[in-house]
């Protein structure tokens, strides 16, 4: 990953926008799951705006990928003033395009911000398709995480 | 993957450190999956250059981890260097190193949002089989100087702080 991307994600992560449950949202969407740690939410809400339903706040809350949540501290904001629609309209390339191209490696966290959008705004439909299994071998981050509880016994 | 990861057990924390593969359920791949396949899906890599240097990387992962002294003299000397202590709840509250913070998800936040990048970042678990991993984690996402206590908490008890009971886990 370049020097320049770097650096807009550490900004973005830095002060991230939007972030937050948001108690009266009219939707909410999410992709993964907290318990692996590999989880974005994404809360949102209308106002009517000459005749139309558009998005007049969305928040997020994501757990271990900074590129998922620099993508979507941004996304939340491109987002505001659009219907339903044109939000759906948007790929994960367009949510993230203010961080400018993405690695190929790092594609999937802005698809994970797409996956929660969809979810939010289309529920029951399938996030998008993501290029990895989905049943992977553990990964770093199960590791990280561990077990939820455990039993232990001091030794005397 | 799977007789990669037997025969080069440090290969999926090398995978994420170099190429952010195998970091979390989005880059992961399957037991049954070969190195080119997962190449050919992220971004097209040359699995023989990857080979290389993931073999490399494992012969360097040795230098992530931190022997109990060290890390000692390290916090004491260095008021910014953090302990993270990966273990459940249960354990932390039964026995922890007083400098260590407790990682949950709300730490992970500010983790990756409010953490120095370059401090030094010492991992620590039970007794150091999954501080690696997680080192590498934290590796992956741009700590240039994070480590992994070898021998855990329980190597700690052993061999800095006698006071910290040892335990076994169920």
């Amino acid at each position: 990953m370049n020097d320049d991307l770097q650096s807009r994600i550490d900004e973005a992560v830095r002060d991230p926008r939007n972030v937050g449950e948001m108690a009266d949202a009219d939707a909410v969407g999410t992709v993964g799951s907290a318990d692996c740690g590999d989880m974005l939410r994404m809360w949102v809400k209308f106002r009517e705006e000459n005749g139309r339903k558009v998005i007049d706040k969305a928040t997020f809350q994501s757990f271990g990928c900074q590129t998922a949540i620099a993508v979507a501290s941004m996304a939340t904001d491109l987002i505001r003033g659009k219907t339903a629609d044109e939000a759906l309209a948007m790929s994960g390339e367009d949510l993230s395009a203010p961080l400018g191209p993405l690695p190929p490696m790092k594609i999937h966290c802005a698809q994970l911000v797409e996956g929660a959008l969809k979810d939010a705004l289309k529920p029951g439909d399938t996030p998008p398709a993501n290029p990895a299994p989905s049943a992977t071998a553990p990964t770093l981050l199960d590791q990280l995480h561990g077990p939820k509880s455990v039993k232990i016994t001091l030794q005397k | 993957m799977q007789e990669l990861l037997q025969a080069l057990p440090g290969a999926q924390r090398a995978l994420f450190r170099l190429h952010h593969i195998g970091g979390c359920a989005s880059c992961g791949f399957r037991p049954d999956e070969t190195l080119a396949e997962v190449c050919a899906r992220n971004d097209g890599l040359d699995p023989v250059r990857v080979l290389a240097e993931v073999e490399a990387a494992c012969v360097e992962e040795a230098k992530m981890l931190i022997e109990p002294k060290d890390a000692a003299a390290a916090l004491a000397a260095d008021g910014s260097a953090r302990l993270l202590d990966i273990r459940t709840r249960e354990e932390f509250d039964a026995v922890h190193i007083p400098q260590a913070h407790h990682f949950t998800q709300d730490l992970m936040q500010t983790i990756m949002s409010d953490w120095p990048k370059d401090g030094l970042l010492i991992i620590v678990d039970h007794q150091g089989a999954r501080s690696l991993d997680a080192a590498s984690w934290f590796a992956g996402h741009g700590f240039t100087n994070v480590r992994a206590l070898r021998g855990g908490i329980d190597a700690w008890s052993l061999e800095i702080d006698p006071n910290l009971p040892r335990y076994t886990v169920e």
